[in-house]
């Protein structure tokens, strides 16, 4: 359940379509999703669904195609002449791959200063405290100030990134897969860190993942993503107990479970098939072709998100309402 | 390298059970380089046996994949080297095997999925002709027999439709049916070990629980014996029959699948699993997470080399190293703690036991 019903960003509509040969590319079709304040939103799905691209129009990466995107109530314009610059202030991100998003020629302070340069935040003094106070607040050293990213482990290259995110004080941050290029004991660190973050500064995040037991740890609500569309939308808890949607279902089953005893019993759902292409995508579902349970209605109609039950939302026409 | 060059065959030190397929005995693998020695693989004792699934798990850096190359022997020499230890396959010494006998063991005793699909074929080559070549250098075929053994093979590993699939080039494939085709590849001469080395890393969890479960029916219906080299321990849990832990070049615990997920002795799996969030945790409970990093290669800790991220260390983990003891069976793991004579937690002073 979100702890607030501030509604920090309103995603209405998100549609960004990339034009490719051989026709149009709907990476992201026509989702809406009310992100609260101090929430974590996990975003799962597999790679080509368009979670990272939905991840990127959130925080102003690429211009939505359509669609309206609202922070705090507020228009963000990211065309040209918009108000990008004031929103990068608010939204922040994380990237996935912490040896190809830190700049090798710059060091670490003036990787961490870089925005609040650009924000003209605090004079040149103050910047350098700020940087050493980000440096121990992500668990680094002061000395490390002055080294190049060459010299940081990747765990230590992923707090730096959170360092940079955080330098100037945005609200709302997305993680684009913070964790999955990191080592099994690495990974917990930066969650823990993550998560100490979000209490002492009141941060909100998107978090983007395909590891689902992470997912499912961090997240106050997670959105399943299936070729562009939000498929299930619920609090983590619901979503993992009552999985409504049957692209949901297998994914869900799919995940290994590190305990043997759970593996031996546990029945595996296993969807044939791979992703279709998000390029001239089907009509109707866009899991008809993989769904087990796939009817007439699946492929001829494209199934709406509704509430089925308090909060939790499905698209799939054979989902009964609880509501 | 140099004696027993030319003896390959039938030089069996010690008489191995016969249903023994691979035998590694206190493998030591270095790395020449620039700054130094690298010490990547420091004693490494494992055996697979047939039809089993022996699951090595570590974090990068730790030597799982360099043990599983030295079984090939794909690490060019040098900057490598091999300086003492034996790797028996079969009847096979490994260590000792020159170059044109590898080649023939290769592909055909011994064969490898890589992690990414999509760097190991050749993208000008037609997926059938990449099988068609493996088979031809093993096998007395005809160009018509081997083309039909790859379109047998593909089906196997239930890619739709083979006989137009084998004229495809890899980019027509998906990640998926890529590391199909490598399985397919792979299992073409029957070896007697497979080795996959991170086989679903680059894929989805859909995709993934596809290829577990192509690897669990080849383990079925297959004598070929696995070795499975991961970091998710999900994957490990739900295949493997045996695991071998290992921390920094040294298998520190092993043991069958329930002795390590229930029964673990070694406190870096123990740390390891903990890091886990189970199905049950949440946001509220703190994840265990280990402090620090792996230690450097260059200069391997003249202890225990978890001892610095250990919370149990004694003075004697940092400086001598801790032997393997005996659980139970074939459970053994390296840690001080297992010591007959290791006093007790309270003992030691330690207010969390």
């Amino acid at each position: 359940m979100p702890k607030t019903n501030e509604v920090l960003l309103k995603l209405e509509n998100i549609c960004k379509y990339f034009k490719v040969a051989g026709g149009i590319l709907k990476a992201v079709d026509g989702v809406t999703l009310d992100i609260y304040k101090g929430e974590t939103l996990g975003l799962v799905g597999e790679s080509g669904c368009g979670k990272s691209t939905l991840g990127r129009v959130a925080m102003g990466i690429y211009p939505q195609t359509s669609g309206v995107i609202e922070y705090e109530g507020n228009a963000v314009n990211l065309k040209r002449g918009g108000n990008r610059f004031d929103y990068a202030k608010k939204a922040q991100v994380i990237f996935q791959d912490p040896y190809a998003s830190l700049d090798p020629r710059m060091t670490v302070s003036s990787i961490i200063e870089e925005g609040m340069v650009i924000h003209k935040m605090y004079d040149k003094e103050k910047r350098k405290k700020r940087v050493e106070e980000l440096l121990e607040l992500v668990g680094l050293n002061k000395e490390h100030a002055n080294r190049f990213p060459h010299e940081f482990s990747g765990g230590q290259r992923q707090r730096i990134g959170i360092a940079r995110a955080l330098a100037i004080e945005p609200k709302f941050i997305v993680c684009d897969e913070p964790i999955s290029a990191l080592d099994v004991s690495i990974q917990s660190q930066i969650i823990n860190l993550l998560h100490d973050l979000q209490q002492k500064m009141d941060l909100t995040y998107l978090f983007i993942a395909h590891d689902l037991n992470i997912v499912k740890y961090i997240s106050d609500r997670i959105a399943v993503m299936y070729l562009g569309e939000v498929v299930e939308l619920a609090s983590s808890d619901d979503l993992y107990k009552n999985t409504c949607h049957p692209y949901s279902q297998a994914l869900l089953s799919a995940v290994p479970i590190p305990d043997p005893k759970i593996e031996a019993e546990k029945k595996r759902q296993i969807i044939s098939g791979d992703v279709p292409s998000p390029i001239n995508k089907p009509k109707g579902c866009s899991f008809a072709g993989r769904c087990p349970k796939a009817q007439d209605i699946c492929r001829k109609e494209d199934p709406k998100l509704r509430e089925i039950s308090p909060q939790h939302f499905c698209a799939c026409h054979l989902v009964e309402s609880k509501m | 390298m140099e004696k027993n060059k030319t003896v390959v065959i039938n030089n069996k030190k010690k008489d191995l059970p016969p249903e023994r397929v691979l035998d590694i005995e206190n493998l030591h693998v270095s790395f020449d380089t620039y700054a130094g020695e690298v010490k990547a693989v420091r004693g490494v004792t494992l055996h697979v046996d047939k039809g089993e699934v022996l699951a090595i798990v570590g974090e990068s850096g730790c030597g799982k994949s360099v043990t599983a190359q030295t079984i090939m022997k794909l690490n060019p020499m040098p900057p490598a080297r091999i300086p003492e230890g034996e790797v028996t396959l079969g009847d096979i010494d490994i260590v000792a095997a020159p170059e044109k006998a590898m080649q023939k063991i290769r592909g055909k005793t011994v064969s490898m999925i890589f992690q990414d699909p999509m760097t190991c074929l050749n993208p000008t080559m037609q997926v059938g002709k990449q099988i068609v070549e493996a088979i031809k250098h093993h096998r007395k075929l005809s160009g018509a027999e081997a083309k039909a053994e790859a379109i047998k093979f593909l089906k196997l590993v239930n890619i739709p439709n083979p006989e137009e699939r084998v004229k495809q080039y890899p980019h027509e494939y998906s990640g998926g049916m890529r590391q199909r085709a490598m399985i397919a590849m792979a299992l073409s001469c029957d070896p007697l070990l497979l080795i996959a080395d991170e086989p679903t890393t680059a894929l989805d969890v859909t995709i993934q629980a596809q290829i577990m479960d192509l690897l669990n029916e080849i383990k079925d219906e297959t004598e070929t014996a696995i070795i499975l080299i991961t970091h998710d321990l999900g994957v490990v849990a739900s295949m493997a029959d045996r695991i071998a832990v290992m921390y920094a070049g040294k298998v520190v615990e092993s043991g069958t699948n329930e002795e390590i997920f229930y029964d673990n002795k070694h406190p870096y799996t123990q740390a390891l699993l903990n890091s886990l969030p189970s199905v049950d945790s949440n946001k509220r409970d703190k994840l265990v997470s280990i402090p620090g990093t792996p230690p450097d290669l260059l200069a391997p800790p003249a202890g225990c080399a978890f001892a610095a991220r250990c919370e149990h260390c004694m003075e004697i983990c940092k400086t001598e190293q801790p032997p393997e003891f005996d659980i139970i069976g074939d459970h053994y793991a390296a840690c001080w703690l297992l010591h007959p004579d290791c006093p007790a937690a309270e003992e030691r002073g330690e207010l969390n036991a």
